[in-house]
């Protein structure tokens, strides 16, 4: 049976205790800020232009503020003394079949979680926290589409979120080892796995090691060229956290642990988590809240890092190896939710010789459409392709050939955006710029050469 | 539930195209799918080693293999089979060999 019937079919079945007690969980979810956001909006509409569904499908759903109602209407019908008295006059909803059918639809199909309405709403409503605290209440009410849960599954039973096997992953590291050996011409290039008291423990998509791991060849070639003390580890080495999109703080922060419990394994200094929007997020700022616990060592992007290297003077590049033009798309939460937006601008200044912004950029940016998990879940397809035109024209206007996005859920939204609008774009990680520029004693590589593995 | 039509076959799919019942894959399907979801018009040997490896890799283990395997049991380099797969192995290759879609952010 596909997604969607299956959650229509749990839908009808909810019992009216059940439908009780989602609100319940829902008021435990939200917490008191929450509970102010929720009575915060005057309906300005400023919101619907800066959502990319809106400015796609043109539907009133769409509209953040509507979106932010469909789970107001419930909140206020029971948590307010006017909703209880006089619902009418609030808009206030009895949380039933048709409600909890409108938060599906609004929280997890027509929201990336983001944030781009946040920063434009005259109030400040955090309509991301809102919308996770409906998904999370989904989930827990067993009404999280089947296919975005099994991500978080798949990383709860087996410490990844792809099911690859300690073998596997080792048999990879090794095999890009070795690739990595014969690129930059120096057999002392390593992937060391498990180095105890290593000064940077870096960590990867699962995505890369299965199916692109020419990203992670590029970033073994910039921590050889750096001569960073570096490792992988061994167990615990997926920096991925899809409790951020199923809202399940509990399972979030048992996925976080995995990292954390690999930094207190082998000691190192600095967690880096490479390039990857939401799980910088996750391991940045959010494990901390979910576990109760503030780990003790920095937690840095790769991005962070390699620039620390340029301004350190540990990496030589030549930026006339690529003179297409370049633009660079900013991963929500790397940029608007993460904080880290100017580094890889000023490394890419440094590599390319022509680089342009896309309109608009950094915090201001516009999501891919593949964001908040929209990526796992199939039912969402079309509105996830149709959300992307956003970012798709976007990148037209700017003319580039090649497209920077230092996320990997990102690139794969990319990449369909690509095939589907016919941009005819290249798409990079940032360290894949980086490593096709560097300039190594030990190699004279030959211009132009092409390393892209996304296009 | 949206379906195609491979020969007058009407098969389940998800929204992505991947079956919901890989148990229905056949060559002449991967064929199908080729061209429908890859726009390739021609299978080549090389594509065929790779959906013919990825097919038994699936049909033994239940999962899709790491790239690395794929390289290493058809002899290609790993450029290659991006360049035989536009969408890449997980949308592209695993399709057409009949997999399920592969967990993660693909």
């Amino acid at each position: 049976m596909a997604d969607n019937e299956t959650l229509d079919a749990k839908i009808e079945a909810l019992t009216a205790e059940e439908l009780a007690r989602g609100l319940d969980i829902f008021r435990q979810k939200l917490g008191a800020a929450g509970a102010l956001w929720l009575q915060t909006c005057v309906h300005c509409g400023l919101c619907a232009e800066s959502c990319h569904y809106f400015l796609t499908d043109h539907e009133p759903q769409s509209i953040p503020a509507h979106k932010l109602e469909q789970v107001a209407s419930a909140f206020r019908g029971r948590y307010t003394l006017v909703g209880r008295l006089a619902p009418a006059l609030t808009g206030a909803r009895p949380f039933d079949r048709d409600l909890v059918r409108a938060w599906v639809d609004a929280a997890f199909g027509r929201c990336s979680t983001c944030g781009r309405c946040s920063l434009n709403c005259t109030t400040g409503v955090n309509v991301p926290a809102v919308m996770r605290a409906a998904r999370a209440t989904l989930t827990e009410m067993g009404l999280i589409p089947a296919d975005l849960q099994q991500v978080v599954t798949t990383a709860l039973e087996t410490g990844n979120n792809m099911a690859i096997t300690r073998e596997d992953w080792l048999d990879t590291v090794q095999w890009i080892e070795e690739e990595t050996q014969g690129a930059v011409n120096d057999p002392a290039a390593r992937i060391p796995v498990d180095k105890h008291g290593a000064n940077i423990l870096f960590t990867v998509n699962p995505r890369e090691p299965k199916f692109f791991p020419l990203g992670m060849q590029a970033s073994a070639t910039v921590f050889y060229a750096a001569g960073e003390d570096w490792t992988v580890a061994s167990e615990g080495w997926d920096l991925t956290n899809y409790g951020l999109f199923s809202g399940n703080n509990a399972e979030g922060g048992a996925i976080a642990r995995n990292l954390l419990d690999s930094m207190d394994r082998l000691g190192c200094r600095t967690l880096v988590i490479g390039e990857c929007g939401h799980g910088f997020a996750s391991a940045r700022w959010e494990a901390a809240e979910w576990l109760r616990e503030r780990p003790g060592f920095r937690i840095i992007s790769f991005l962070e890092l390699m620039e620390d290297y340029f301004r350190q003077g540990r990496l030589k590049v030549d930026p006339s190896r690529l003179t297409d033009r370049v633009t660079l798309h900013d991963p929500c939460n790397t940029v608007r939710q993460g904080g880290i937006s100017e580094p890889q601008r000023s490394i890419l200044r440094r590599c390319v010789t022509d680089f342009v912004e896309m309109t608009p950029n950094r915090a201001e940016n516009f999501c891919c459409g593949g964001g908040g998990g929209q990526l796992a879940m199939a039912q969402y397809r079309d509105r996830r392709l149709q959300a992307g035109g956003v970012k798709a024209e976007q990148i037209r206007a700017t003319g580039a050939r090649v497209v920077v996005a230092p996320c990997h859920n990102c690139i794969d939204q990319l990449m369909e955006l690509n095939r589907e609008y016919k941009l005819g774009v290249v798409i990079k990680t940032v360290a894949e710029i980086v490593a096709d520029a560097l300039v190594l004693p030990t190699i004279t590589p030959p211009a132009g050469e092409d390393h892209d593995v996304t296009s | 539930m949206p379906t195609i039509d491979c020969g007058g076959r009407q098969l389940d799919v998800n929204e992505e195209g991947f079956l919901l019942h890989p148990e229905q894959w056949d060559e002449e399907l991967a064929t199908f799918l080729a061209r429908a979801e890859e726009g390739l018009e021609t299978l080549t040997d090389e594509h065929w080693a790779v959906i013919r490896f990825i097919r038994s890799h699936f049909e033994q283990t239940h999962g899709a293999p790491m790239v690395r395997a794929v390289c290493k049991a058809t002899g290609l380099p790993l450029k290659r089979v991006y360049e035989l797969f536009p969408s890449g192995p997980a949308r592209g290759a695993c399709k057409l060999a009949g997999l399920p879609k592969p967990d993660g952010c693909v």
